[in-house]
């Protein structure tokens, strides 16, 4: 049998990506149900995975079995876990036996991302880099994250965990690839002496560089099996590049490396007042534009957070004002989009996607939490209306 | 200009013969024309614009009792209640046992709104006049009746949600789903508790068996089946030297409750009731071994029972989709 770099078989993800186009297009009248059987024909589901509740209690249940496999070898290792070498034998004996599980069980009972098989994946990952961890605090120098020892340990810590992205198609794993690769990034920027004031610079070239490899790899062949990755990595990627130059966490950011009790004004401060403003907007822009609905949702995120840092240095109005003009402004805004895309207009629409309704019906419990009437009070308290509307009383814009 | 995913997966499904070169090409035309929906965003933001506006006026009114302004703030908020109301009321879709269409996402939020600002409204009312004395459950009960009205009427499950609530505050309970766990006194209140989550979840079966306002039923059976068992559990852990129920009452009923929900969940095929009656039902079942038959000691509860009962937590969810009776996807 021929290698193949992913673990799981390609076709599952582009099986059940054809048939969930398929039964759109039938939705929509546009496929009839002959052709929609016979695309549900030549697209099998092989594979194993069950409803997302389902998932993570397998994924408990196998966590809970390596965690009692792993103590059960350092039991019967010679020497206990005190001496450094048994420490790497265990660690290694771990790694490679979870591995090995994992490859057989995706062989065997075609678990995909099922629960079980990401628990057996996280096991020998956390063993790998406890490999790393073990090293690292032999040769010292990584209490910081500048700590001047600490970049062949990221590198490590990326290297392992881009590769069980690219076999295993895991978000989690990517998104911790992602972190590694950012954290290298800020570490090797920080051994110059200009490294504190270009960190935000280079966070946000990091981060845009990542994202130009989202944007290439997506036009990859294997564009359906890496799907979920490439969005987690979009996403981190959008936030890091936001953050990178957001006001609030430059400025804190400094004072926190630079050890200061307070967080005094920084260089380039117009600078990061621009970017903290124009960011969201061009993510709102880009989003709606190249309908781009991960983009949108970060710009609308990055809004919220914009206003936030206004709000956190310039507290022009009482909570309470803001909360209640705030409001208003977000139920006018809605109102004008609602009149405005009455008709479909520029492509955008206000109207629901054709896709199936949720059958959890999350509103329901959203609201009966967030807006419910609290239980009548004892005696001697005034009944509390004012409780109702939790969300926004606490002063968060 | 490189392909998109749907592009290569239209060049794929061609390629295996599965569509035809034209109908490719007008599927292709149709997914590069079809309009972007901002129909959950909308949603999102009106819901949070509604949310952070009655709860800033709340707060607002409060802070203005003690001075000049507080007339002007509650007849604003008055105001601005009947417009929404009006508002919602102009677009109110004919009324209807199954469900009514949307009269869209601005009438849908604005009724939401005007329900909370009534709840502003009696709380101002009761704080600056005391206008309910100490019979607190009164304004939660008109709020109740106000909202389950205007619920069935405009079809609206978020006011529906607010019903559940205010009508159990004048039971004196916490319902929101995660403030049963933490508020609720069930030394004291698990009697109503019960009573009153098993009332809601006879209501959902009623109206999902009897298809009045079906879609309601889930409002009613998570809510309620969510408060009835824990002021059940609650019963069982504190026993009748608190609560004054006994234990040989509760625990049958606990159990019924939760063969109740099992039986819901096959015929709705859903995993969250399922869910719910299945952990409950294992802690009810737990505790009969333990506690009524004194089956086992401490030492045999480690070793034996939480094992093996996890080898069965693992055989019912293999088995799950047979239980729930969904069809496995045709090979």
């Amino acid at each position: 049998m021929k290698f193949r770099i992913q673990a799981y078989d390609p076709a599952w993800a582009l099986h059940a990506a054809a048939r969930a186009a398929a039964a759109r297009w039938h939705r929509q009248g546009l496929l009839p149900e002959t052709q929609r059987a016979a695309i549900d024909a030549a697209s099998p589901l092989g594979y194993y995975r069950p409803a997302w509740l389902l998932r993570v209690v397998l994924f408990f249940f196998a966590s809970l079995g390596c965690a009692t496999a792993v103590g059960f070898l350092f039991a019967v290792l010679p020497g206990g876990s005190s001496s450094g070498a048994v420490l790497t034998a265990g660690l290694c004996l771990s790694a490679g036996g979870f591995l090995a599980v994992l490859e057989l069980t995706i062989a065997g009972p075609r678990p995909y991302h099922a629960g079980y098989d990401n628990a057996l994946l996280y096991a020998a990952l956390l063993a790998l880099l406890g490999l790393g961890v073990q090293a690292q605090v032999a040769v010292g120098g990584a209490d910081t994250l500048a700590g001047p020892r600490l970049g062949p340990f990221l590198l490590y810590g990326l290297v392992v965990l881009s590769a069980a992205t690219v076999r295993y198609a895991d978000p989690l794993a990517a998104a911790l690839a992602f972190l590694a690769y950012m954290a290298l990034a800020a570490n090797l920027a920080l051994q110059t002496a200009a490294g504190p004031a270009l960190l935000p610079f280079v966070a946000m070239l990091a981060a845009a560089g990542a994202g130009a490899a989202v944007r290439r790899l997506a036009r990859g062949p294997h564009y359906f099996y890496y799907r979920t990755c490439l969005r987690t990595t979009k996403a981190l990627a959008l936030a890091a590049f936001y953050l990178g130059g957001n006001y609030l966490v430059v400025r804190e950011g400094n004072a926190a490396l630079g050890h200061l009790s307070f967080a005094p004004q920084i260089p380039f401060a117009p600078l990061f007042y621009g970017l903290t403003a124009l960011v969201p907007l061009a993510y709102l822009y880009y989003g709606l534009r190249y309908h781009d609905r991960l983009t949108l949702t970060a710009g609308l995120l990055a809004v919220a957070f914009s206003l936030f840092t206004l709000r956190y240095y310039r507290a022009l109005l009482p909570p309470a004002v803001a909360a209640t003009l705030a409001g208003a402004v977000l139920l006018a805004v809605a109102a004008a989009t609602l009149r405005y895309l009455r008709t479909p207009r520029h492509g955008l629409t206000a109207a629901a996607d054709d896709e199936a309704p949720p059958r959890f019906n999350l509103e329901t419990l959203v609201v009966a939490q967030a807006n419910g009437v609290a239980a009548a009070p004892a005696h001697g308290f005034a009944f509390g209306g004012g409780q109702s509307g939790g969300g926004g009383a606490n002063g968060q814009w | 200009m490189f392909a998109s995913p749907t592009e290569r997966l239209l060049d794929n499904l061609q390629a295996k013969g599965l569509l035809a070169p034209a109908q490719a090409a007008a599927l292709a035309d149709y997914e590069r024309q079809r309009p972007f929906s901002l129909h959950y965003e909308l949603r999102a933001l009106l819901y949070l614009g509604v949310t952070l506006l009655s709860g800033g006026l709340g707060v607002l009114i409060y802070q203005n009792l003690e001075h000049i302004g507080h007339g002007v703030v509650a007849a604003g908020i008055a105001a601005l209640m009947a417009v929404c109301l009006a508002y919602a009321a102009r677009r109110r879709p004919a009324f209807t046992w199954g469900t009514a269409p949307s009269p869209g996402l601005l009438p849908e939020y604005l009724l939401l709104l005007g329900c909370l600002l009534f709840l502003v409204l009696e709380g101002y009312l009761q704080a600056q006049y005391q206008l309910f004395g100490t019979r607190y459950g009164l304004a939660a009960a008109l709020a109740a009746a106000l909202f389950f009205g205007v619920a069935y009427a405009f079809d609206h499950r978020g006011v529906l949600s607010l019903a559940i609530t205010a009508l159990a505050s004048w039971v004196g309970v916490s319902i929101a789903p995660l403030a049963a766990y933490a508020h609720n006194d069930y030394a004291a209140l698990s009697g109503p508790a019960v009573g009153l989550g098993l009332g809601l979840g006879a209501l959902g079966l009623w109206s999902d068996l009897t298809n009045h306002k079906r879609h309601f039923a889930f409002a009613y059976l998570s809510l309620g089946g969510n408060l009835a068992l824990v002021a059940l559990t609650a019963a069982l852990f504190l026993g009748p030297g608190q609560t004054g129920v006994p234990r040989w009452v509760v625990l049958p009923v606990l159990l019924a409750t939760c063969a109740a929900l099992a039986w819901y969940a096959r015929r709705t095929q859903s995993y969250l009731f399922l869910l719910m009656g299945a952990v409950f039902g294992y802690v009810a079942f737990s505790y009969l071994l333990f506690e009524v038959f004194d089956l086992i000691d401490g030492l045999a509860l480690g070793l034996l029972y939480f094992p093996l009962t996890a080898v069965g937590v693992v055989a019912f969810l293999v088995n799950l989709k047979r239980i729930l009776r969904i069809a496995p996807p045709t090979k």
